[in-house]
């Protein structure tokens, strides 16, 4: 076993676990957030997205030992269902929320893609930037809309 | 595997302390990334090693160096870190367009170039084919010999599977600036995101009169593992730039591959469409000339 620390939503988290086990598994078997969903397990779903320092990291690749001493962001950290993130309002503004397979990590990608410098405020660039995000809905357009409003916004 | 002890995996902050950790942990100890493959041997029913040394937070292995002569990139380097580092180098333009484009964008934060090129195993790795085309050269570091020390052509290394193991570790892969435009053409099903069903990437020499001098061409995805196409690269001295031509004289050569079959596309069909992206590859070489 091995002490690892994490700085999971801006809170410092101490642990003891195996190393090569997944972040998403210590996410959700050790600290309880469930929003990063396992799906695949594969690295192609993107469903257990969460940003490392961040940057999106699929946290069922990641092994916590290489997460140790970082920060991670998780769905639940961005907002609350009183005081949603610009991310969540736009895509409840939009209509764009689906199941919720691959949303948490949709909400995860989006907020990494809308920060300042990271994604050109473009169709295409958006729809690059979703690559590692399916969703088995195949509802995409409404949530390359909102993640292009709250782009617009923030100029 | 089952009753085994989990791995453990040490997290050392200079390659001197890894190469020791590497060395305490004995037979069959191995680098760990970023562990995008390494993290899915359970999924292939592989073992484990029996304990990892992580290289990620070895700063001399995540530089990139460019100098005028040579690139020399460090092997903890991500497939993110290397597009955008690459990306005004139009010599290395295979390389750049290979980490670019590779798997998906939160893989490509994570996954190295180091790791790529020792997941043995790994029929359609990206940056491989594009190594293979510009001639690079892998730099191995162990214990008893200084980083560095020990360097082999990328095709050495990929057909000597003791290049790794054994307590060494690759610490660099560089690149001599050729000057020659290089490409990378891959054929997902999807526009992105899943494995390509076959790579092709190329190093082209053109002279003066607008013929082929020197060319390098490797293929991806198709067999086992990447490799030179050196029957092509032949084939092409001395013709023109002409996309149908060349790619009428790579129809003539694909026989020599027995394709992979795998989920994604059958083999015949990774030999099927190879000519179109050779094809496709002297289109993208001529309209940058």
């Amino acid at each position: 076993m091995m002490q690892v620390t994490l700085l999971v939503n801006g809170e410092e988290r101490r642990l003891s676990a195996e190393p090569l086990t997944p972040l998403l598994d210590v996410l959700r078997d050790t600290l309880h957030l469930t929003g990063a969903k396992p799906v695949c397990r594969e690295g192609f779903c993107g469903a257990c997205m969460v940003l490392l320092d961040g940057a999106p990291a699929v946290a069922c690749l990641t092994p916590v030992a290489l997460a140790d001493g970082r920060s991670v962001e998780t769905v639940e950290g961005l907002g609350t269902a009183e005081t949603p993130s610009p991310v969540q309002r736009a895509l409840e503004e939009h209509e764009a929320v689906q199941c919720g397979m691959c949303f948490p990590g949709m909400v995860v990608t989006l907020t990494h893609l809308t920060r300042p410098g990271n994604c050109a405020p473009t169709r295409d660039a958006v729809k690059a930037g979703l690559v590692g995000n399916l969703c088995r809905c195949t509802g995409y357009e409404r949530i390359v809309d909102a993640a292009l409003a709250v782009m617009e916004d923030g100029r | 595997m089952q009753g085994l002890a989990p791995p453990p995996v040490a997290v050392p902050r200079t390659l001197p302390e890894a190469l020791a950790a590497l060395s305490a942990a004995g037979d069959g100890a191995a680098p760990l990334a970023g562990g995008t493959w390494i993290m899915r041997a359970p999924i292939r029913h592989e073992a484990h090693a029996p304990a990892y040394v992580a290289l990620g937070r070895i700063a001399e292995l995540r530089r990139i160096d460019v100098a005028d002569d040579e690139v020399a990139i460090g092997a903890a380097v991500t497939h993110a870190e290397l597009a955008k580092a690459l990306s005004p180098f139009s010599d290395l333009a295979a390389l750049a367009a290979a980490a670019a484009g590779s798997a998906n964008p939160a893989v490509r934060n994570a996954a190295t170039i180091g790791g790529n090129l020792c997941a043995r195993g790994f029929p359609a790795a990206d940056l491989v084919p594009a190594l293979l085309c510009l001639d690079a050269v892998v730099e191995i570091a162990e214990a008893a010999a200084p980083a560095g020390s020990r360097r082999l052509p990328v095709e050495a290394f990929l057909a000597d599977p003791a290049a790794t193991g054994g307590g060494r570790i690759v610490t660099r892969i560089v690149l001599k600036r050729s000057g020659l435009r290089s490409v990378h053409v891959r054929l997902p099903l999807r526009k992105a995101g899943d494995y390509p069903v076959a790579i092709v990437s190329a190093a082209i020499g053109v002279g003066g009169g607008g013929r082929v001098e020197s060319a390098r061409i490797a293929v991806g995805s198709v067999e086992a593992a990447p490799r030179r196409w050196t029957g092509l690269e032949g084939a092409i001295n001395g013709e023109r730039l002409d996309p149908a031509r060349i790619a009428a004289l790579a129809a003539s050569l694909a026989p020599e591959f027995s394709g992979r079959d795998g989920v994604e596309a059958p083999g015949w069909y990774r030999v099927r469409v190879l000519p179109t992206l050779v094809g496709r590859a002297i289109a993208a070489l001529a309209a940058a000339a």
